[in-house]
């Protein structure tokens, strides 16, 4: 323990009553620690929902001290009250407007100097406020001496070093919030000094202020306002209705302008940096000599000319491994008890019952299969977010985005684009959820957009059927052609987004690249749980009805006896002329391909009906026993998680890519050489791979931005773009003779 | 001189920011007040972006807004 708990109260004497509850935000720096402060604080209790209005994760926790109810709000980390991404944003708002009881900032102890700076915002929002000096463990290690009762005084708020990771301080923080948030002494909280010019400029608008009415008054303290208004301030002038060359404005700083050549906002600015670093100066020894830190040592390799690349590589092969490989078999396990034993014991059930057949069918065709839809892709998104996860909280996202900015970059995007993109192979659904990393609004929805020309694994079927019937000689030349064909459009497509949708000026990389840390088990499982819960829930619903539409599709008008005459298959054969001239043009491709909406490797199964269509009940072979099967699940399950420890260690030949599986039986694949040449088949595969996502990527995009535009944009987008280029394939290929 | 002249391994002192509006705003938020000693610790592999050693943490920016940022030499 290096903390002591010390027994000083400092507010012995000071009136106070017993509150009910109250909010405290916890505000700070990016990285500082306070969502783990929270987690030390309010044990597991997190709830995440999104602030209103915008997408960006709300983390909240309640709970209950000494008969009180406290609620800590995690705030995004902020350099500044002056807000530059969406994010700071939230937090500014908050602060400002909600005006919580308490603010517990939190400091990085290794770097007071930029903590300080916004500290010294902190107290002009003259809210009760107390520091909490977090990562102390560190900063002992670094051998700083910190004089905290000195910076207590200097600051006139509560210091209170804490070690979040190992919840030490953390109680005597809680006491000290409480007695804050009850004390109704006002405290004299340190007041920064601009200097008497602007001082006097202060006075003279908080009186200006006063005059004018109540409507000014009402956005904030006034001195803060007053400062606000001297830096000019946009998003206070807007609050307060000024406009940039209203009078009032000129007046108050028009001399002060004159006074000082340059422009109030860096006065302000630098001043409080400069007071920053005295405050640094007063309360913290460093040691005479620096040790070479361990952050250092790892960059020096990590970051490393030659190695940065080929290192930064290895870990995403090694997380895209990981991700896959220990989701596959829950995902198998998932489909295999789904689409098993949970779909004929319901028919058993219903049957039983005496329900008609159409009822049956809609359960398991399609209430149960969109169950199964939703669930088999919970492993994924868990594993996902558990590594991306840490690599964000373990400090490697940032160095990750240093490595690749100059390549992202060049088609628009940023640095930490390349992992969701790079997921993307694996599965879109994830993907889209990992574009969270992109703090930038506009950075986040051009990545998403392109995640679907990565061709995931549920579009591999559909090639391995095709490259099985046309391209056995050469399989894995033409494969690499279709993954190829991908990266090459997403670039194209990227450069001209850029170029339209999303001109103007690309938003700049500034990023703090934040020493290396070991997150928390308790961190990284409430982060996935809470993503995973939220799919499970918010997505999950959309899907399931998606699914039942789609069943209805297919089952409407009551009593179709073969697809053809169902609504889908209506819609196929309207929709098939427009594929002609892609070389495809039948009801049947047409039909997959709506299908394959759901799920792209559904196109094979939609195709196995729609060419081989088959007498019906091959479906009911001996069914064995219900206790039977109930014992199957429970190995399987076992099975599963021994296949996923075993895939973790075996450390080639990722499970999706194998090639010996071919896919579809040789009555399909009789049909396909009747009703495909290899032009079309190549024309028919780009198009797979290019032609909307399934609809479960487009509902996880509705989700992570809140609308469906970015949804629409890609369905529109990526129909012209297949149609496009398979187009040119066929055509031009038969141009020149393929055909 | 600017920041993007910079060697790896040198400093510089900030003399001005050639840079307007919130992004001005942001660097100065960060640190990048006149006065304060920029270390240039390393350029990323391709070459882009530059990582800095300011105010006692990393910070990585493009050359295109290092370039911006006037220094004077340290040695
Ligand atoms: N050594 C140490 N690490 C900490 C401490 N507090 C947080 N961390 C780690 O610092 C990283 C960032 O913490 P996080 O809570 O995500 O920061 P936030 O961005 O402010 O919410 C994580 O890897 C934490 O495990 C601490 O007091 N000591
Ligand atoms: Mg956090």
């Amino acid at each position: 323990m290096i903390i002591e708990e010390e027994k000083n109260k400092s507010g012995q004497g000071a009136a106070s009553n017993h509150r009910a509850s109250f909010v405290i935000a916890v505000a700070g720096n990016p990285n500082a620690g306070k969502s783990t402060l929270i987690n030390a604080m309010a044990g597991a209790r997190l709830q995440v929902g999104n602030w209103p209005g915008v997408t960006v994760e709300k983390k909240s926790a309640e709970f209950e001290y000494e008969g009180r109810r406290i609620i800590l709000v995690d705030l995004p980390g902020t350099y500044s009250l002056s807000p530059y991404s969406q994010e700071e944003v939230i937090a500014r708002d908050y602060l400002v407007h909600e005006r919580p009881d308490v603010i517990i900032n939190v400091v990085d102890a290794t770097n007071l100097e930029r903590n300080l700076y916004f500290t010294l915002q902190l107290l002009e929002l003259e809210i009760p406020l107390i520091v909490a000096l977090n990562m102390y463990d560190e900063a002992g290690q670094k051998g700083f001496r910190i004089d905290t009762a000195k910076m207590a005084s200097m600051l006139g708020c509560a210091v209170v070093p804490t070690v979040a990771t190992r919840r030490e301080g953390v109680d005597r923080l809680i006491e000290t919030a409480v007695e804050f948030a009850e004390s109704s002494n006002r405290r004299e909280m340190m007041a920064v000094s601009y200097g008497e010019d602007i001082e006097k400029a202060v006075r003279s608008i908080v009186e200006d202020m006063k005059q004018h009415g109540a409507e000014l008054v009402n956005h904030g303290p006034s001195r803060w306002q007053a400062l606000k208004i001297i830096e000019t301030d946009e998003i206070v002038l807007d609050e307060m209705g000024i406009s940039a060359d209203d009078n009032f404005l000129k007046q108050a700083t028009h001399h002060l302008s004159k006074a000082h050549g340059e422009d109030l906002e860096t006065l302000l600015a630098d001043t409080r940096y400069a007071l920053a670093a005295g405050l640094t100066r007063e309360a913290l020894k460093k040691p005479e000599t620096r040790k070479r830190e361990l952050t250092e040592r790892i960059d020096a390799i990590v970051l490393n000319r030659y190695l940065g690349i080929p290192i930064f590589l290895f870990f995403m092969w090694l997380i895209f491994k990981l991700t896959f490989d220990i989701a596959g078999p829950f995902t198998e396990w998932f489909d295999a008890v789904i689409s098993g034993p949970l779909t004929h014991w319901s028919a058993a059930v219903m049957t039983l019952a005496g329900a008609p057949d159409w009822a049956i069918s809609l359960v398991t065709e399609g209430v149960i299969a969109g169950v199964g839809a939703v669930l088999i892709f919970l492993p994924p998104i868990f594993a996902m977010m558990f590594f991306i996860t840490f690599l964000e909280g373990s400090g490697y996202m940032a160095r990750a985005a240093f490595v690749m900015d100059r390549m992202m970059h060049a088609i628009g995007l940023h640095g930490k684009s390349f992992i969701p993109l790079l997921l993307g192979f694996g599965c879109n659904v994830p993907a889209v959820y990992a574009t969270r990393t992109l703090e930038n609004p506009r950075d986040k929805a051009l990545t998403a957009l392109l995640i679907p020309l990565m061709s995931c694994g549920a579009r591999l079927p559909v090639y391995l059927l095709f490259v099985g019937v046309f391209f056995s000689a050469y399989a894995g030349t033409v494969l690499w052609s279709l993954y190829i064909l991908g990266i090459i459009l997403a670039v194209m497509v990227g450069w001209i987004f850029k170029k339209t949708l999303f001109r103007g000026e690309a938003p700049v990389f500034i990023m703090e690249l934040p020493p290396y840390r070991m997150p928390t088990m308790t961190s990284l499982l409430i982060h996935t749980w809470e993503k995973g819960k939220h799919y499970l829930i918010k997505a999950g619903t959309f899907i399931l009805a998606i699914t039942i539409c789609i069943w209805f599709g297919l089952n409407l008008p009551w009593g179709v006896e073969s697809k053809r005459d169902s609504y889908l298959g209506h819609i196929g054969q309207a929709a098939a002329p427009v594929f002609a001239p892609l070389g495809f043009g039948t009801w049947e491709a047409a039909s997959s391909l709506i299908t394959g909406v759901i799920a792209k490797e559904i196109v094979v199964s939609t195709m196995g009906e729609v060419y081989t269509p088959k007498d019906g009940d091959d479906k009911e072979k001996n069914a064995p026993s219900v206790s039977e099967e109930l014992k199957q699940i429970g190995v399987s399950f076992v099975g599963a998680v021994g296949k996923a420890v075993g895939n973790v260690f075996s450390t080639f030949g990722i499970a999706t890519i194998s090639m010996e599986e071919e896919e579809g039986t040789e009555s399909l694949k009789t049909a396909i050489k009747k009703n495909f040449t290899p032009l079309s088949a190549y024309a028919f595969m780009a198009f797979v791979l290019l032609y909307v996502p399934c609809f479960i990527v487009l509902v996880a995009m509705r989700h992570e931005f809140g609308t469906w535009k970015w949804a629409g944009v890609t369905i529109a987008y990526q129909s012209v773009l297949a149609w496009t280029v398979s187009f040119i394939i066929y055509q031009g290929g038969t141009l020149i003779g393929i055909g | 001189m600017t920041l993007a002249d910079v060697k790896p391994g040198q400093s510089g002192k900030i003399v001005k920011i050639q840079i307007t509006g919130a992004l001005k705003r942001r660097l100065m938020d960060m640190g990048v007040v006149a006065g304060t000693v920029v270390r240039v610790e390393k350029v990323a592999p391709l070459g882009d972006p530059l990582e800095v050693q300011i105010k006692s943490y990393q910070l990585s920016l493009r050359k295109a807004e290092a370039d911006k940022i006037e220094v004077e030499a340290v040695r």
